[in-house]
């Protein structure tokens, strides 16, 4: 049986999509741990949620205030918050103007 | 009770490579090595690979976040896991069921490290490539010596307790740390050596030839159906245990979720590349299981050039992907068991490794044994644990409380709420249908009434054994986290 163009195409495409990605997920992940690392020498604390998850996690406590979680999400993210502001340098990519919005819930 | 020692901190990974690690080495086994190339090319190549690649995404990736999720969460054990969401209680039991066929698993899992260990002993000594080697008779002289296998489950055994003992960071993750790294080497050299067989292009077609029409078969579905789940361990406890060990600022879902699913499916489609084009080059038919490793694979290592060092490459590789994973299967039963009791690591490490080493007698006996305890576990206990597990997270904790304070909390890929219906309705689903389509499958057959009293009798004795031993604890509460969500 001969190698055919689809043959090689599937073999590329497998190995981009396995290895490539399989790759692609340890080098995003070693980087970002270094990232963390660097972080928490500067200022033993770190943001611990996106803007997109920190708003969802306020959502989703406004939405729930009776919920047997609620007190540990509020926990979470009013630890964020806090983070937020007492730090200079944050992990995700949060702007001046996202962090003066936030409260405390 | 003034010898016993005072536990102290809980044991995190040393690095986030070492986590990584010990993931993949955890869910890369035998099944990586020895069925998944055949399968593969047996179930139209390509066709295979694009189904495969869809269920790992739908269900392995988001299924494995959810339980390292439920670890790093509750930063306990299965059954600390369990009580944590459920509360004290016979329903606790449900993490019994997970340790039970852990330890099932893993009595017949020793065995079969064993034979990899002899193989990789006898390709040290170069044994395939001798003069007058018969690979079947070889093997077939294996499998009729009972002592020589009990004697392999018991340095098995004696390894992964001597490994165990030194705990987290300076056993399980000083070792991984260069097996895995080591696998993916040896498979390398092996690709290499097969890619430059004259001949070697009939393996790559028969791996990577596409054959659109088997998209379309139910068979090609539930083979990577089967892969997709089992390969990668799911809802065996094991991601639930390793996410346990992680640090505070640890990301869970790129991690645990994406870099495991598909770094480990990754080794399989290495292994497809390093074994066929070696199989096809020297004319060999390919087969599954121990007829590819121990027949097939020996019979070629003397045909090609440097065949014994390739022997050597192949087998050392093969023992260190089933050993890690054997490792780690037991380590589920350590954790739980040494937070639950008031025995220390060591003491646990030797009563569970004893434990198993004493199950695993009669599957070190007999092959039959083994291969009647895999099928049965395989289709019936294994599915019983992922049920469990995903269950707890679906139906009780909920998976969007779980996707909002653990998922996305420090996490390096953002998971939106496409994920709550996926651990709530379809992996749940999927596991039932896989329970019941082997039942009707097997109907009657002796495995199938094996499987049926796996699935009825280890959820009743884990909530016996539960409420007794809560009930000792003051009076059962409820669930500090009742109702789940949508």
């Amino acid at each position: 049986m001969a190698l055919t163009p689809a043959v090689l195409g599937m073999l590329a495409f497998t190995l981009l999509a396995f290895w490539g990605v399989a790759l692609w997920a340890l080098a995003r992940t070693l980087r970002q741990e270094g990232r963390k690392v660097d972080i928490l020498k500067q200022q033993n604390r770190m943001d611990t949620y996106s803007p997109k998850a920190l708003a969802e996690l306020r959502e989703w406590i406004e939405q729930n205030p009776d919920d047997p979680l609620v007190d540990t999400a509020r926990e979470r993210y009013n630890e964020c918050v806090e983070v937020l502001r007492q730090t200079d340098t944050h992990y995700y990519d949060w702007s001046d103007e996202e962090i003066a919005r936030l409260e405390r819930v | 009770m003034a010898d016993v020692p005072t536990k102290t901190a809980r044991a995190e990974w040393g690095t986030r490579f070492g986590f990584l690690m010990a993931m993949i080495g955890a869910m890369v086994g035998a099944g990586n090595i020895w069925r998944f190339p055949y399968v593969m090319g047996n179930n139209g190549g390509g066709a295979f690979v694009l189904a495969f690649l869809v269920l790992l995404f739908l269900l392995a990736v988001p299924g494995l976040m959810a339980e390292v999720a439920l670890g790093r969460y509750t930063n306990k054990g299965v059954i600390g896991a369990f009580r944590e969401v459920v509360g004290r209680g016979g329903m606790v039991g449900f993490g019994i069921v997970v340790l039970l066929v852990n330890v099932a698993l893993m009595s017949y899992y020793s065995p079969l490290i064993g034979w990899t260990l002899y193989y990789a002993i006898h390709s040290l000594l170069f044994t395939f490539t001798a003069a007058g080697f018969e690979a079947e008779t070889f093997m077939e002289s294996f499998f009729a010596n009972p002592p020589l296998m009990i004697a392999l489950h018991t340095i098995v055994m004696g390894a992964i307790a001597a490994v165990l003992v030194l705990g987290i960071r300076r056993g399980v993750e000083r070792l991984v740390v260069y097996a895995v790294p080591a696998l993916v080497v040896a498979l390398v050299i092996m690709t290499i050596r097969g890619l430059t067989l004259p001949g070697a292009s009939e393996g790559i077609a028969f791996t990577f030839g596409i054959q659109w029409e088997y998209l379309t078969f139910s068979d090609t579905w539930i083979a990577a159906l089967g892969q997709a789940l089992f390969s990668t361990g799911l809802g065996w406890g094991i991601a639930l245990t390793v996410g346990s060990y992680l640090r505070e600022y640890d990301d869970v879902p790129l991690g645990g979720g994406v870099f495991t699913a598909i770094g480990e499916s990754s080794i399989g489609i290495l292994a497809a590349l390093a074994i066929f084009p070696v199989v096809f080059a020297v004319g060999v038919e390919p087969d599954a299981g121990a007829g590819l490793a121990f027949i097939s694979l020996v019979q070629v290592f003397p045909e090609i050039p440097l065949g014994g060092i390739v022997a050597v490459v192949f087998f050392l590789g093969f023992f260190l992907a089933t050993f890690t994973s054997g490792l780690l299967i037991t380590e589920v039963s350590v954790t739980t068991v040494s937070e639950e009791t008031r025995l220390s690591r060591t003491q646990t490490v030797l009563g569970i490794c004893g434990g198993i080493w004493l199950l695993g007698l009669p599957s070190a006996y007999s092959a039959d044994v083994l291969d009647f305890l895999d099928f049965v576990f395989g289709n019936w206990g294994l599915p019983l644990a992922t049920l469990a597990i995903i269950g707890v997270i679906g139906w009780i904790l909920g998976p969007e409380r779980l996707r909002l304070l653990a998922v996305n909390r420090n996490a390096g890929i953002y998971v939106g709420k496409w994920w709550d219906p996926v651990i709530k309705f379809v992996i749940p689903a999927v596991m039932l249908f896989i329970m019941g389509y082997f039942a009707w499958e097997n109907f009657g057959e002796p495995e199938m009434i094996a499987g049926m009293f796996v699935i009825v009798l280890f959820p009743i004795v884990g909530y016996a054994i539960m409420s007794v031993v809560e009930g000792r604890h003051g009076e059962p509460d409820s669930a500090g986290v009742t109702g789940g969500d949508d």
